[in-house]
This record gives structure tokens, sequence and C-alpha cells, in this order.
């Protein structure tokens, strides 16, 4: 187990390294460059500024040149100096992950809560009236555009009836954790839709198809309780195939959610990322990619040694 | 808690300095009180569309105007389209001695500084401050955005601490509206240019000094600047009358608008489309603020097509008096927009009345066309020895104001027998292209300081003359322009300019774009600004009731 662990996790390197390589080539591919910033907020601009800018951040060298300086100092843990902040990559990125966590940690634990309750429950009652309105609520939930929900909850809770904050993280100055929840609960909702509809459908699936099993029959046979022939014996067998979705989705909780961090001005990854992205603030986007995409890849090892605990009959040599 | 309300008039007019005025009922009410916000009466609350990049006011590339909170230059720009002196005790001219043309062609330039100006650290601020920061925005590692504007400087001089003169190797008309923002030489001095402008913290704010009404306390990375109270601002005691201010960052216009609506902010930039429903808000005014963003469809000579399309001036004016601009500015912008004649907007005290305009006459555009030799052909499009009449239009993605219009322009041509397709580039893309001179028509913007000058634009080597037109004798009377220093005879070379440009049909101006701002009733002192340097120049005399 040990030893296939360890060749995974070497085996992620060489993988990893080809992603950079990728990633620093489609980065750049795409037309424009930093100085488009500049000329951003139409203010009338000397082109020798422009020259000088792109010099100072080494644009104007080739891009492999570029890739090895950047692959050089990221091996040292240096991630470079973002365009357009002037800040160290990496200290904008830690400086921003505790938001994104919070929102993306919340939105999975209340997804999750949601999504295995609807899910079994549709399954153990199938073409009950409450399968069939979890069935429409999944596919509204799956199809509702992020911004619109959005803002209408905030329309309606915001504004309306005045319960919760529109938007931000905190009120500038009030400091309690009260505060810093009632920000979190729309955001936290509207990012929670689109798993919940999505992980209830795979549960119910899988676990109709589980309790359809012999070994079910057999467990029922025996005479257990049926809360024990579902629990234990139908929703164990049954979370294979979701826990691999789940742990996927888990990697996006380190880049971010866009459009929901955008509407609610939450200060996370994603919008960080959005606003590189329009600036070609290339080395903060490498850093967020980099993040994003060594996450994906542990994230499916803990999800096939997740496997492994669920069921007993996956073994590692 | 209850929310009050009470009705609240509501300023439309552009610029309405008298605004936000009212019967003074009972205050400090815009709080949802569920969401836990106990509003001090002295902090101000501001929405602010983005998050911006550094607090160095000549290195930042986004629009600089939360720095001048906290940061004062010589000058600054108020809602008419003037200077005003903030360090400077008055703006030298020749008329007041503060500006001689010597007899070897350099002019100096004095500025009287005031007295007891202190940075926010204690020390004083002096006239040595002045040709620090002249030495570093003209380095060349500076990248000070308007770097050229300051080459002709060759000295700055300090005679005594509250005097500065500059002097310049020749007569510049824009002179007087340079230095917005001032750096502090005790804190920046041993610093090279190059590290200046890569040094964070002040660019971050925790090493910002300036002299401003407010003093930076907080940066909290995605959600907001936090300034608070100078105390010992030297407009005196009394003086800023805030506590503080917070910039939230709230990128996504239809958010801030809610936010705004549940009362969480005082004030923000919203939509022309959502001026409709601001105004029936309680609570709020809203300002038609008439921006310098001026609006206007380009042509360009740069491709061969461009130049068999666009070389006779007859054509361009026929393809303009096609484009009816009026119904672009009541129905697409519903009304809030002011039409342009001149790239001079209305407010500034350079614009020319009698710039000619440009009707909309798509009969007599026709008989142009028809004149000029382009025949109906059989699809409609017009057609001139093997030629059809269709060129490309290239579309910024994102802005969604200047598509629409390009839509409207569009679909007019269209009725006078000229073909227009779209290419749509993301941002970036698109500003590469447009330097690259690889287009033949776009709709475009441009944010024009209050400096009248416009050689940038339409001279032959302009910067940002990216059309391929070129018309020596235009840039004969914009150099004159540029080179004189009395105003009145600058306003006059300015009209002549402004005309000869109207006669080219080089561009169609469109609109003076308004930027509407939703202003809570709380606050006393708003003025707006439509230039780029925004409305908070004057944030030191604002008030919260």
């Amino acid at each position: 187990m040990t030893g296939w662990v360890a060749r995974r996790v070497l085996q992620m390197v060489p993988l990893i390294l080809g992603i950079t390589v990728v990633l620093f080539a489609v980065i750049q591919a795409a037309p424009g460059g930093p100085e488009g910033a500049l000329l951003e907020s139409g203010r009338f601009i000397d082109p020798e500024v422009i020259e000088a800018y792109r010099q100072r951040l080494g644009v104007d060298e080739p891009i492999p040149v570029q890739y090895v300086g950047w692959l050089g100092a990221a091996v040292q843990g240096d991630l470079g100096v973002s365009f357009s902040t002037t800040r160290p990559v990496a200290e904008m990125i830690l400086e921003r992950l505790p938001a994104t966590l919070e929102l993306m940690g919340a939105s999975f634990l209340l997804a999750a809560v949601l999504a295995f309750a609807i899910g079994t429950f549709s399954a153990v009652r199938q073409y009950s009236w409450f399968d069939h309105l979890g069935t429409g609520a999944s596919f509204l939930g799956i199809a509702m555009p992020v911004f619109w929900f959005g803002l209408i909850l905030q329309l309606v809770f915001g504004v309306w009836l005045g319960w919760l904050p529109v938007a931000g993280r905190g009120t500038v100055g009030a400091s309690g954790l009260g505060d810093h929840l009632l920000h979190l609960v729309l955001p936290a909702t509207v990012l929670s839709l689109r798993y919940v509809a999505g992980w209830s459908r795979y549960l119910r699936s899988s676990l109709l198809q589980a309790l359809r099993a012999d070994y079910v029959r057999t467990a029922r046979a025996k005479g257990l309780p049926e809360s024990v022939v579902v629990g234990v014996h139908g929703l164990r067998n049954a979370l294979i195939p979701v826990v691999s979705i789940m742990a996927l989705n888990l990697a996006g909780l380190f880049s971010g959610a866009v459009i929901t961090e955008t509407i609610f001005a939450w200060p996370g990854i994603g919008r960080m990322f959005v606003q590189a992205m329009f600036a070609r603030d290339y080395p903060l986007l490498m850093g967020i990619l980099l993040l994003g995409s060594v996450m994906v890849v542990v994230f499916n090892l803990v999800a096939d040694l997740v496997y492994g605990l669920l069921d007993p009959r996956i073994r590692y040599e | 808690m209850t929310r009050l309300r009470r009705s609240v008039p509501v300023c439309a007019l552009a610029l309405l300095a008298a605004c936000g005025g009212g019967d003074g009922g009972p205050e400090a009410a815009a709080g949802t009180a569920s969401a836990g916000e106990a509003r001090s009466p002295g902090i101000l609350r501001i929405a602010y569309d983005r998050e911006i990049d550094v607090l160095n006011a000549f290195t930042s590339q986004n629009l600089v105007d939360i720095q001048f909170s906290m940061v004062e230059g010589l000058v600054t720009t108020n809602d008419r389209n003037e200077y005003v002196p903030v360090l400077a005790t008055e703006i030298p001219t020749p008329d007041n001695g503060g500006v001689v043309e010597n007899a070897d062609g350099t002019v100096t330039m004095t500025w009287p500084l005031h007295q007891g100006v202190r940075w926010h650290d204690g020390e004083p601020f002096t006239s040595a401050d002045v040709c620090f920061t002249w030495r570093f925005v003209t380095a060349p590692g500076s990248q000070v955005y308007n770097r050229h504007e300051y080459l002709g400087i060759v000295d700055c001089a300090t005679p005594d601490e509250h005097t500065v003169v500059f002097t310049w190797d020749g007569p510049y008309g824009y002179a007087t509206g340079l230095f917005e923002a001032m750096l502090p030489e005790h804190v920046l001095g041993d610093l090279t240019a190059e590290e200046i402008v890569d040094y964070t913290p002040y660019n971050r704010g925790e090493a910002l000094v300036g002299t401003g009404p407010f003093r930076f306390a907080e940066w909290r990375a995605g959600e907001y600047i936090r300034v608070v109270r100078n105390d010992d601002y030297w407009r005196g005691d009394s003086l800023p009358a805030i506590d503080e201010i917070v910039w939230s960052f709230v990128p996504d216009d239809n958010t801030r608008f809610n936010a705004l609506k549940a009362g969480q902010y005082d004030w923000a930039r919203i939509l022309p489309t959502q001026v409709d429903e601001a105004r029936g808000l309680d609570g709020y005014d809203v300002f038609l603020v008439s921006s310098n963003s001026f609006l206007h469809f380009d042509l360009s000579l740069n491709s061969d097509n461009a130049r068999a399309l666009f070389s006779d001036p007859a054509v361009r004016e026929a393809l303009f008096l096609a484009v009816d601009r009026a119904a672009i500015a009541d129905q697409l912008m519903q009304g809030t927009v002011v039409l342009a004649d001149s790239p001079i907007n209305h407010t500034s005290p350079y614009h020319n009345d009698d710039t000619p305009g440009v009707p909309f006459d798509p009969d007599r555009a026709r008989a142009m066309l028809d004149a000029a030799g382009w025949q109906p052909g059989p699809d409609g499009i017009r057609v001139k020895e093997g030629r059809r009449f269709s060129f490309e239009m290239l579309n910024r993605a994102g802005t969604s104001d200047r598509i629409a219009v390009a839509q409207v322009i569009q679909a007019q041509l269209k009725d006078v027998g000229v073909e227009v397709t779209f290419q749509t580039l993301e941002s970036a893309a698109w500003t590469q292209r447009w330097r690259s001179g690889q287009w033949e028509a776009m709709v475009s913007a441009w944010f024009l300081p209050a400096d009248p000058s416009v050689t940038g634009l339409y001279a032959c080597e302009g910067s940002n003359n990216m059309t391929g037109f070129c018309d020596p004798e235009l840039d004969a009377l914009m150099e004159r322009s540029d080179r004189t220093l009395d105003p009145a005879r600058r306003k006059a070379a300015l009209d002549s300019v402004q005309v000869a440009v109207a006669g080219e049909h080089r561009f169609l101006p469109l609109y003076f774009n308004v930027v509407p701002e939703l202003v809570s009733t709380r606050i006393e002192g708003h003025r707006g600004s439509g230039t780029n340097f925004g409305s908070f120049w004057n944030l030191w005399s604002w008030r919260l009731r």
C-alpha cells in the first residue's frame, strides 16, 4: 500500500511538469499581452512606456526562455511576482485561500448533507412524490444559471426582506462570527445548489442499483432491519461512484468559484483569477492554475484511496 | 429597527452642483438591522467596481481616484473640467506672472506652495518633494503613462521650501495640468525609479504617506481599502468632516445596485440602464456626470479595402449622415448621454460651440454615395469598379454599450446600401489589433483629461492615432494650440482645431458617456467630475449627515 502511494506520487512529478508546459503555452497563446491593461483605462499612453513595461516584465523574451525562467524559480518555491500588483504570487494566493476554502468548504458541507439526504430518500422511496419533486428540483438546480439565481436571492433576502447582506465577506468594523456567517449564507447556498443537484442524482441511481443487488436481498432475508440494509449494505456500496465525483469536485475547492465570487463580491481565488486573466498577469495565472492542477492530481489519488476504505475488494499493491 | 423612508428630490442634470439638498429628515437609517450593520455616522461606505492594482497614483494602470483621498498634487480637476490648485496656492499663468517666456525660448513656471503642509508621518512637505516627484516621473524606468508630457521640464529649482520653479524647454499648453500627485522624498528618496515602481510597502499602502485628508489604514485583499481621517490635515482642524472611508470592491454591476438598494453602501457608480430604477430609490440621489469618456465611430485607412472605401471625404461624410445619433442617445442610452460634436466635452471651457455637427439625413447620404460612383448592386449593397461597399467593424468583447451602438450603425448603414461585418475580440486581443492598425472600423472611446489637447489622437504621428489618417495642416493647427500658454489664445487655436477635425469626417463623434453615480442623501458636498481624476477630487469637503 505505502509503496503504491509512493509510486503514484512519483508519477505526479512528470505529469505536473507536463501540465505546466501546456498551461504556459496556452496562457501565452492568448492574443494580447499585459500591456493591454495599460490601455484598458482609455487614457493616452506614451508608446515608449508600453515598450518599457513589456521589457520590465520580461514578456519581450522568447516564450521558451520565459518558461525556463519561471520553472527554475518555481521549483525553488518562488512563483514570481504579479505583473499588476508587484507582489509575490504565492503571497497573493495564500491571502485569498482562506476566503475560498471557507466558501467552498461551507457549500460542500451543505451540498453533501442535502445530497445524501435527498439521494437516499429518493432511492428508498422510488417514484414517490418526494422522488419526483427531488428529480424536478435537481434538474432545476443543474439548469439554473448561477448569476441569475444569485441575483434573485440577493433581491429577495437582501433587498426585500433585509435578512441577509447582499455582498461582501463581512461588515467593515464588525468582527463577530455571526456577521461573518450571515455573509456566507447566500454565496454558499448558490454554490451548493449545483452540487446538491448533481450528487443527489448520482447517489439515487447508484443506490437504486445497489438495493437490487443479491447481497441486499440476502441482507433482507437475514431479517436485518431496513435501516441497516440501506445504511450499511446499500449506501456503502452505492458511494463508490459518488465519491470519485466528489473528490474531483473537491479539487475545485482551491481554485474558487468564479461567478459566485464575483456576484457576491467574495474575496476568493476565482475572482482574482478572472482579473488576472483580463490583465494577462502571467505569473499570477500560472500560480493559480498550478495550484488547481496539483489539487486535481492529488484528489484523484485521494479518491482512489477512499475506494479502498469503502470497498474491501479493492486492494492496492 | 425600522427603515425610515422619505422622499428625496432626484437630481438628474449633468454636473448639478447644488444637488443633494433635502429637507433634512432623520438620517443614518439606510441600514438593514438584521444584517448586523451598526452604521456609525462618520463612516462613508463606497461600493467600488473593481479592486485596484497599486496605490502609487503614478504607476497604477487603473483610473486613479481612491488614491486622491490620501495623496494630493499641485492641482486636481473639478466638475467643470478646470484645473484647481491643491498643494499650490495658485496656478501659475502668464497673467499672474507665474509663467514667463524667456528670450532663449524656454519658459519659467513658478509654483507657490501652501505652508504648513505635513506628510502623514509628520515630516514637512516642501518644494524638494516636488522636484523629487519630477525626477521619478521623468526617469526612464518610471513607466508613468504620460511621462512624455513631463519631459519638457529641463530643470526643477527650489529657491525656498515653499516655491518650486520649473524650466520648460518651450511653451506647452498642458503644463499646468501635470503633477496630480506627490511622492515623499523622505520615504522613497533612497530608491531608484524601478525600485519605486516595485516598492510593495508603498504600492500596498503600509508605507504610503501623502498630504491628503485621509491616511491609509488597511487593504484587505479582494475586500476593501480603508482610510481614516488625517487629524493633522493642512486645510484646518475641522477638516475633513468624515472619520473613515471604506471602498469595498463589488465588481458585479447588478450586485452593486442591489447592495445600494439594501442600504449597504452610500456611493456607487451604476449603469445607465439602471438610472430609471435608481431614480425611484429612497435615500439616494442620482448624479448623471457627463464624463470625458468620448465615444466615437472610427474609420481607418489601414487596409487596401479601407483605403478604397474611405479615402474620399464625401463618402465618409455620407456614411456619417446615415447614422441616427439622436436615436442612439435617446433610445439605446435612454437619454442619459450628451451628443458629441467634438472630442472636447461641453463642460470644458475649451469646447467650441460652433463646431459643425453631423445631422441625420439618409437621403443625402444615398445621393452622395451615388454621386461618388457607388451604385446599388444586385443584393442592395453598393458596388464601384467591382468592389462591394463592405467593411469589418472590430468590437471589443464585454463593452456591451459599444457593441450595441455598433449594431445600430450596422443596421443604419445597411439602409443606405453599405455592409458592415463584425469581428469581436476579447479586450487584450482587441487592444493588440487596434495598436497594430489591422482594422477597418470600430466604435471606440477615449477617456480624456481636463487638458483639451487632442494632438495625440489626430496628429499624423500621434501616439494614439492608429487610423492612418494624416493631415499636415491639421498637425500645424494642433501644434500651435499645444504650444500656446495664454488660455484665451489657446482656446482660439483649439476652436479652429475642432472645426477642422469635424470637417475631415475621419470619425463620427457619438456621445459623451455618462457615469451615473448613486449618492446617498447622507452625503453633502459631492459634486462629481467627468475627468479621469474622478468624483473624489473634493473629498476633503464632503460631509455626512
